[in-house]
């Protein structure tokens, strides 16, 4: 099967005939209108995804190690870009959807439809697809179950909103203790103490630690001392930070 | 008068196409006299108000008082004293869910709210009503999207006292009746009860004088009378602004303050503490200025009164078209149309509405409540102001009708 990079080169192949945007959402809307419908049943409150101006319900199973998504929209607009990143997204590996960005939405000339501010509930669609990635590529691990690398894992899914680096690669967690029971306690700081947003970024940790297959309980400890400077950061999030 | 000229964003371009403004009813354009004046505050007149001695400050506030006495007469409120500035309708009547309620409030209680509120004007008064241990009613809207003013005779006979305060709403955002507030009040005011009527869009599309009115509390934003955002306006009768607690504590709602009594600065400046958005208060002078020319304009309302009549008209004759709020007397209807048209998504119109340079809300448009009632979650809203034109409202029915051709 073709890889994700494969797939998103042909959508940005197959858009290029278009010249005005006019053709572009008629084929968007067909598309919207073709695609397979989820499953009544799979049309739940928990894979609701409410947006202000139209609602997705997004589903996700796993086979032989690759994740099979089905969408559905009230919008039709909407529906087609679902299905252009379920072309690109069903049928792969965690780890690959996990890799991935949708760059390619921009570079077809819909970038405006992935903003917050459209409120359609494509962007809570994408983050749901990797958080789905995430949580299988963690609870099916198939060497014995290394916990304290789980929680890493899950850590770098964090982000400090203001920093698109995550709060691992940023160097923010100073300590990880995993036990055999599931007991985890994490030690870890801010980049400035009187961070307005610490509380959240605390609980963000604690959630994603939680989530992970395994954890029975999590302690999270901030603390301020050791201060933290930029040599505590990963090499790759210098360069992500444009700091090489 | 001729409107356009006077709010430059109306020049502007979208995707190549001239923009054609229909979502007034979330926020108008503002005029070169508000953007001047803006300006000129923002840099000759920023020193904090009420405060220092100095030239910069005393500029300010008057230029902030001169903002108060606009809305006074705008409104026919008797005093200074009943025009309160806030950030907005939404925090005039969190104010008074806030103050009135924990006064007058009990457990057991009740608040009286219509179907046809916005969010702002019902889950304030929810909070409250949780804090309070009282519980909200709601008096519907019939199928034409209209209240009655029986219905409301009985329910506050049946509530034999319980219903502390009626809420509702002057024109709803969605239906774009005029409600009959006036025989409201007076039906409320039978049975003791206070009103607060909620005019974010009845400030802009009637002249509303408090006093005739006889509402208790009157709530408005500034950014729907062609003023800045931020900066909104809660009247009340003194009665009610007198025996409510203060909002917020802080800097210039007091009177004097020691570690064991605070006492509290005279009306209107009991609630508003903190520093004030003075620059944009002081824009409600040229910006209802220029409201009352363009409500006075006749050429103007008639022209206001034509594109409803037109839209009402040629929407009608799209298959599968809906309209919410379609009053008895339709002189009761204001330019502020909300629909659906079956086999297209809002969200999906709105958004080739949009390519072509026009735009319109779509959504819960914040009343989800209301829309339930009609059987949708989401609706497409073109609201008008007087300086849109036949020729634009033209040229949205020709688009709309390309949009739904699109998409069934």
């Amino acid at each position: 099967m073709k890889t994700i990079q494969e797939i998103q080169a042909d959508i940005v192949e197959e858009f290029s005939v278009f010249s005005d945007w006019m053709d572009k959402y008629e084929y968007l809307i067909e598309l919207g209108k073709g695609m397979p419908l989820i499953d009544e049943k799979d049309k739940t409150e928990a894979n609701l995804i409410r947006g202000c101006q139209s609602r997705v319900w997004l589903s996700c199973r796993a086979e032989d190690g690759r994740l099979h998504f089905a969408a559905d929209s009230d919008a039709i607009i909407t529906k087609g870009i679902i299905s252009l990143l379920l072309k690109v997204y069903d049928g792969q590996t965690p780890a690959d959807i996990l890799a991935a960005d949708e760059a390619f939405i921009g570079e077809i000339g819909l970038k405006e439809n992935l903003s917050p501010t459209r409120a359609n509930g494509l962007v809570s669609m994408i983050a749901a697809i990797k958080a789905y990635a995430a949580a299988f590529q963690a609870g099916t691990e198939e060497k014995p179950r290394d916990l304290e690398a789980d929680v890493v894992a899950a850590l770098r899914m964090v982000y400090d909103p203001e920093i698109p680096v995550n709060v691992y690669d940023m160097g923010l967690i100073y300590d990880i203790q995993a036990d055999a029971d599931g007991q985890v306690f994490i030690r870890m700081t801010l980049t400035a103490p009187n961070c307005p947003i610490a509380d959240d970024v605390v609980a963000q940790v604690r959630e994603a630690v939680s989530d992970v297959p395994g954890v029975k309980d999590v302690q999270v400890e901030l603390v301020f001392e050791p201060e933290w400077t930029t040599d505590r950061m990963s090499e790759e999030a210098k360069l992500e930070l444009g700091m090489l | 008068m001729e409107a356009r000229s006077i709010f430059p964003a109306l020049d502007r371009q979208i995707y190549g196409k001239p923009l054609i403004y229909f979502d007034n009813a979330a926020t108008a354009q503002r005029p070169q006299a508000v953007l001047d004046l803006q300006q000129r505050l923002c840099v000759e007149a920023c020193g904090n108000i009420h405060r220092a001695i100095h030239r910069l400050s005393a500029e300010a506030t008057d230029a902030y008082e001169a903002g108060r006495e606009a809305v006074r007469r705008f409104i026919n409120a008797p005093a200074r004293e009943n025009v309160v500035f806030t950030s907005g309708t939404t925090a005039s009547i969190n104010l008074v869910a806030t103050c009135f309620c924990e006064r007058f409030l009990g457990a057991g209680d009740r608040i009286l709210v219509s179907e046809a509120e916005h969010h702002s004007n019902l889950v304030p008064w929810q909070l409250a009503c949780g804090r309070q241990g009282a519980s909200l009613e709601v008096l519907p809207v019939d199928e034409a999207g209209e209240l009655s003013v029986e219905e409301l005779d009985r329910r506050l006979a049946a509530a034999e006292g319980r219903i502390k305060l009626v809420a509702v709403t002057h024109i709803s955002n969605v239906l774009g009746i005029v409600n009959p507030v006036r025989e409201l009040v007076a039906v409320a005011h039978r049975y003791g009860v206070p009103v607060l009527v909620d005019g974010a869009q009845g400030i802009i599309h009637e002249t509303v004088d408090v006093q005739a009115l006889d509402c208790d509390f009157y709530a408005f934003s500034g950014h729907k009378v062609y003023a800045p955002t931020g900066i909104g306006v809660l009247y009340g009768k003194t009665r009610w602004l007198d025996e409510m607690p203060p909002f917020m504590g802080g800097g210039e709602m007091i009177d004097t303050v020691s570690f064991e009594k605070t006492t509290y600065a005279p009306l209107p400046l009991k609630y508003e503490a903190g520093t004030q958005n003075f620059v944009a208060a002081a824009c409600f002078a040229p910006a209802l200025e220029t409201a009352r020319a363009l409500m006075d304009d006749p050429v103007l309302q008639e022209n206001l009164l034509a594109m409803r009549d037109f839209l009402l008209a040629e929407l009608g004759r799209i298959e599968g078209m809906r309209i919410y709020g379609c009053p008895r007397d339709p002189q009761r209807k204001i330019p502020l149309i909300s629909f659906t048209v079956a086999g297209a998504f809002p969200a999906d119109l709105a958004q080739i509405l949009d390519k072509m340079g026009i735009a319109v809300r779509s959504g819960h448009v914040c009343a989800e409540p209301l829309l339930r009632r009609f059987g949708q979650t989401s609706v497409v809203r073109a609201s008008l102001a007087p300086y849109n034109t036949l020729a634009e409202c033209e040229s949205f029915v020709a688009a709309l009708r390309r949009a739904v051709n699109m998409l069934r």
